[in-house]
């Protein structure tokens, strides 16, 4: 171990701050490029040969922590560096699509399943509790949303509040039973609650049944309807481009919440619950309100990207929020790395653009999936990215 | 008695009787293992597929058996081929998890579901289309006013003698100690001479076999399968072992007959009941939870730091 470090370190020592620089705009860049073509390429060929790349990029990681413990360095000592060149990749990246309609929805989804795995990630990362039931809080926030824009004519912006309350009631209500239940019964109750929710949204008249919502209108920001096209610096980008930034700007508001949280008391009394409930119990940490705590917060976050996706798609069903969907979410949690959120939001990406770029393998897509799922919680049952051990003061 | 009430204690005996023999399963491979092997339904719905091949193979292979010799020939292939399918899952995929924290086996054997599912939907002929699926027995039976249909006598006494057989097995016989000593404690069995790795291949076989009568009474009594018909199947069978009290045989068999009381009780009494009969099953799972969060008859657990 001491060996290991030593070598780091060195490895820390004999690159200047300009090294750092490089790697962390080589780092950035590069990922920025790699998606970028991924998005955009529709040859069998291409996209087999990128992933085969980001196959052997892991590997390399996996293979040489040393790599990936000097990249974390180089983010760690460049941090105001890292996140504003990572903000003007995002902001100038739509003027790179090529105004491609499908690149920009694979985009959007990935950025809203970023969300609700971040929200997920608060309960199961930090705080080891099972939720299937993110995807109900998705739906009970596109549903209050939706319902409210339709029937009362209320503003998209209004509705985003309202719909998060909503649903944080019902994560509290949720949370109620973890006072007692836990593990495998804990998961089972919030299975149940998802299937509920499903069934209830199915059968309801006033939801529109299976047959959903339709027709919810797009937002309109200081006269800007979300439905027009952007037109700035003689570039025209598709209608698709506001739901972008707007989706954008809500996953830098989940980091800015993950991180904050992460650094707060309330994060650190999920960490004690995950090492162990009696022992944070015996520490004075009051267990079952942090546990519905996590349960509130995941809903609150999800009702955000219910709201988003509800006014995007201007059409909801029952089927968008099944109990599937939420194992997705689980499932891009543990694949991208508990509580690592970086790890999370790659594994949301990852897990969002594989199914949808495999249309080439049309019938077998959903099968190879969940061969690669099986393969890689086999292979990296830690996740893409694991969990970091937590740093107080200078790096290492 | 009323001939109503009777007919409708019948057909709950009936759905119980099926929703036992799935949930017998998850509480033994909780029991034994300490994994949820969520893909349980899943698996065992597979067996109405390889019913239906055999049903078609045996035609073919013009043995001389039709209509009810030929399908009891078929269930009992099934039977062997899905037990036989159990333990090759656990070799290949889940025996991975046994040291994994609970959630990655549970995500794990989910995404399995998914790949049983689609195998059986892009492998068998027209896979995604549902497929009828032949009655085990027609004759009904008249006792005064009520109708008992033989199917249903079927089912009760299999889900009986199952029951029974694995009580027996367990209890009174070598491989039943075995797979008792292996559930208490891994390491004092191997210290017994026990390998735990082959008692976990007989129990995926057993549960595994025990699903596959399950899920083909199940499509034998609605009359049609379909590829994903063991998601919802699964979601119950668990439900009842989970609100039972995992790893217990007999909170397994109560909780099935709670659930199928309930369904029963809602598409009876409740307006429109069958569309809302998945609301009320699930609001009962979590009802008796919070009451009993670990099951009716599981065993309170102690926590220890």
């Amino acid at each position: 171990m001491a060996d290991t470090a030593q070598a780091t370190s060195a490895l820390v020592r004999r690159n200047g701050p300009s090294a750092d620089l490089a790697i962390v705009a080589g780092v950035e860049l590069g990922s920025a490029i790699l998606l970028w073509s991924f998005l955009l390429s529709d040859r069998t060929a291409v996209i087999v040969a990128l992933l085969a790349l980001m196959g052997g990029i892991f590997a390399a990681l996996q293979l040489r922590p040393a790599l990936e413990e000097r990249i974390v360095a180089a983010f760690h000592d460049r941090k105001r560096f890292a996140t504003l060149l990572g903000a003007v990749i995002v902001l100038i990246y739509p003027f790179f699509l090529q105004g491609s309609g499908y690149a920009f929805h694979l985009l959007i989804v990935s950025m809203l399943y970023a969300v609700l795995a971040l929200a997920l990630n608060f309960q199961l990362g930090s705080a080891n509790i099972p939720n299937f039931a993110t995807g109900a809080s998705y739906g009970i926030g596109a549903y209050t949303s939706a319902l409210l824009a339709l029937n009362f004519g209320v503003s998209f912006w209004l509705t985003l509040p309202v719909a998060a309350v909503v649903a944080t009631a019902f994560g509290f209500l949720l949370g109620f039973p973890s006072m007692r239940t836990k593990e495998s019964y804990l998961a089972l109750v919030t299975i149940a609650f998802g299937i509920v929710v499903h069934q209830l949204l199915n059968n309801f008249d006033w939801t529109g049944g299976p047959n959903g919502l339709v027709g919810i209108p797009a937002p309109e920001l200081f006269g800007h309807s979300f439905a027009r096209p952007i037109e700035a610096f003689g570039f025209r980008l598709p209608s698709q481009a506001n739901f972008y930034y707007l989706s954008a700007a809500l996953v830098g508001l989940s980091i800015v919440c993950a991180k904050r949280l992460h650094e707060s008391r309330v994060g650190l009394a999920w960490n004690a619950l995950r090492a162990d409930p009696l022992a944070a119990r015996c520490q004075g940490i009051d267990v079952v309100w942090f546990k519905m705590l996590a349960f509130g917060v995941d809903a609150f976050l999800a009702a955000f990207a219910g709201t988003i996706y509800a006014f995007y798609v201007s059409y909801i069903s029952p089927d968008n929020f099944t109990f599937l969907v939420s194992v997705t979410i689980m499932t891009m949690v543990i694949v991208g790395g508990m509580d690592n959120t970086l790890g999370v939001i790659i594994g949301a990406f990852f897990l969002t653009m594989l199914p949808e770029k495999l249309r080439i393998f049309s019938d077998y897509r959903l099968l190879f999936v969940g061969v690669v799922v099986i393969l890689f919680l086999i292979l990296r049952p830690q996740g893409l990215f694991p969990q970091r051990a937590r740093n107080y003061g200078e790096h290492r | 008695m009323d001939a109503l009430l009777a007919q409708h204690l019948l057909n709950w005996l009936v759905l119980g009787s099926i929703y036992t023999l799935i949930a017998l399963g998850f509480s033994l491979l909780f029991g034994v293992l300490d994994v949820i092997h969520f893909s349980h339904g899943d698996v065992s719905m597979a067996a109405p597929f390889v019913a239906l091949a055999a049903i078609q193979a045996v035609a073919a292979w013009a043995v001389p058996l039709t209509g009810t010799g030929a399908l009891l020939l078929a269930i009992l292939i099934s039977m062997a081929a899905i037990g036989l399918l159990g333990v090759l899952l656990d070799w290949l995929v889940i025996r991975r998890f046994r040291a994994a924290p609970a959630m990655m086996a549970l995500v794990a054997t989910v995404a399995l579901g998914t790949v049983i599912r689609e195998l059986i939907r892009t492998l068998y002929p027209q896979g995604s289309n549902p497929k009828p699926f032949p009655a085990i027995a027609t004759d009904v039976i008249r006792l005064g006013d009520i109708v008992v249909p033989v199917f249903s006598l079927i089912v009760i006494a299999v889900s009986v003698l199952t029951v029974i057989a694995l009580f027996a097995l367990l209890n009174h016989t070598p491989v039943g100690v075995r797979i008792r000593a292996v559930a208490e404690d891994r390491a004092v069995a191997r210290l017994m001479a026990i390998r735990p790795n082959r008692i976990f291949a007989v129990t995926f076989f057993i549960a595994s076999a025990v699903g596959a009568v399950g899920a083909v009474f199940f499509v034998s009594h609605a009359g049609v399968v379909r590829f994903d018909y063991g998601v919802q199947l699964g979601l119950i069978g668990f439900s009842a072992a989970v609100i039972g009290g995992l790893g217990s045989m007999q909170g397994a068999i109560l909780g099935s007959l709670l659930i199928a009381g309930i369904d029963m009780l809602v598409q009876i009494a409740v307006p429109d009941g069958a569309s809302y009969r998945l609301v009320f099953i699930f609001l009962l799972v979590i009802g008796v939870l919070v009451l009993k969060p670990s099951g009716i008859l599981g065993k309170p657990v102690f926590e220890k730091v």
